[in-house]
Parts: structure tokens; sequence; C-alpha cells
């Protein structure tokens, strides 16, 4: 059986999600286990973007405005805990 | 057009899982409490529902393409069950909080838990109606179009989870 890029995508997915429900288990220091969450969160939404949403080879505008709502809301909220961590 | 209606929405979740991420801020404990209450085991297995669903419909959209009417058909029906089954074990999840005397009002928390998650919930179900309809013609531009909305469904999703549930 081959693989193609939708089926290493999904697996990926299906091992960046696993990985994120043992994340706060496994790591202690909030801001650490929350960036790792969070970036883990993007590289899930860039392979959603990339090739379930097939917009590797679609107008530079609609790609780059997905993404972008994702590095924004994770950011932000990456950022929020952060406030709060250090405050 | 497609694309105009899927930025909206993401732009409505995005000032949503925001407005999530100040209040979060103003009120840490409160938001600490409530998380602690979640079950993110049942949510993380929602996720994986969800991203087979996904998968299932960029292989639809892959069998259009190619003219493979059949085929796409039963990757829609493949993603519309898992999407079913995401409903199912999310309306288990609500009626166990429920159940435990969770609601909307019990604090800021819950009030945007349940708005959050429950705005999300409808999508998915209008993302099963919109792929039921495509899934009849099973056209090539028909399921694109289907496939993109419930794609945005599971962005949403993969990004609204750690963020209601896992982020401290």
């Amino acid at each position: 059986m081959v693989l193609d890029r939708l089926d290493i995508t999904w697996i990926a997915l299906i091992g960046l999600a696993m990985a994120t429900v043992l994340v706060p288990s496994v790591v202690i220091r909030p801001l650490l286990a929350n960036a790792l969450l969070l970036t883990f969160a993007a590289l899930k939404g860039r392979r959603i973007v990339l090739d379930f949403l097939d917009l590797r080879a679609a107008p530079a505008l609609w790609r780059d405005l997905v993404s972008a709502w994702v590095l924004i809301v994770v950011l932000f909220a990456w950022l929020a805990s952060a406030i709060v961590a250090l405050i | 057009m497609i694309w105009v209606l899927i930025f909206s929405e993401l732009v409505a979740f995005g000032l949503f899982l925001g407005a999530f991420s100040v209040a979060r801020a103003i009120h840490p404990a409160v938001f600490a409490a409530g998380q602690a209450t979640l079950n993110s085991n049942i949510a993380g297995l929602n996720t994986l529902v969800l991203v087979t669903s996904g998968w299932a419909a960029a292989r639809a959209t892959r069998s259009a393409r190619t003219r493979e009417r059949r085929a796409s058909r039963r990757w829609l029906l493949i993603a519309m069950a898992l999407g079913g089954l995401f409903i199912a074990i999310k309306l288990a999840e609500y009626a166990e909080e429920i159940g435990r005397g969770v609601g909307l009002e019990t604090s800021p928390f819950f009030t945007l838990y349940f708005l959050l998650t429950g705005f999300h919930l409808l999508h998915v179900g209008l993302g099963i109606v919109i792929l039921a309809v495509v899934c009849r013609r099973a056209e090539t531009s028909g399921v694109e179009t289907g496939t993109a909305f419930w794609h945005m469904v599971d962005l949403v999703w993969i990004v609204m989870f750690p963020i209601l549930y896992l982020v401290r």
C-alpha cells in the first residue's frame, strides 16, 4: 500500500492530536506547555490549510489569509496566557 | 463566493476565541476551575474523529476531480458519518456536564465554553447538510465547495480544542 500526501497528512494530524492531549501531563511548566500546545495547533492548522483545503496551489491571498488566521489566533491565546503566568 | 463565507466564519470564530483568551486573562482562577472539570480525553477523541472525517472529505474531492463519482460519494458518506459521530460524542459530553449541574450561567468560563462549542457544533451540523447536498450529484465544483466548508469546521476545532480544554 502506497501512502500519498493526504494519508501522510492524516497520520501526522492524528499523531499531533494524540501528542496534544499528552502535553499537560508531561510538561509541567505552563508557559512551555502552552507554547507546545499552540505550536501543535498551528502545525495541524497548516497541514489542513495546505493539504485538506488544498490551498498549496491556490492564489496566495487565500492561502495567506487562512494561514494568518491560524497564527493570529494561537499567538493571541499564547500571549494572553503568558501575561497571566508572568503577573 | 465560498471563500468569502469561509473567511467570514473564521473571523467570527477568531473574535470569539480572542474574547475567550482575554476573559481567561481577566479571571484566571475561574477559568482554571472550569477547565479542570472538562473531559479533555473525550474532546481529544473528537479531534481524532473530525480529523479523520476531514481526510475522508479530502479523498472525496480527489475522487470527484478524477470523475470517480461513486468513490467520491463513498468518501463523502464516511465524512458525514464521522461528522455525526462527532456530534453524538459532543452531545454526550454536554449531557455529562449538564448532569453535574453545569450550565451557561455557572461561570464566565462555561458561558463562553457553551457558546463557542455550541456555535461550532451548529457548523458541524450545517456542514453535514452541505455534504449531503453535494453528495447527490458528486460534481467536482460542488464537492470542492462542500468539503472546503467542512475543512473550515475542522480547522476551527483544531485551534479551539487546545485553547478551551488544555491551555492553562
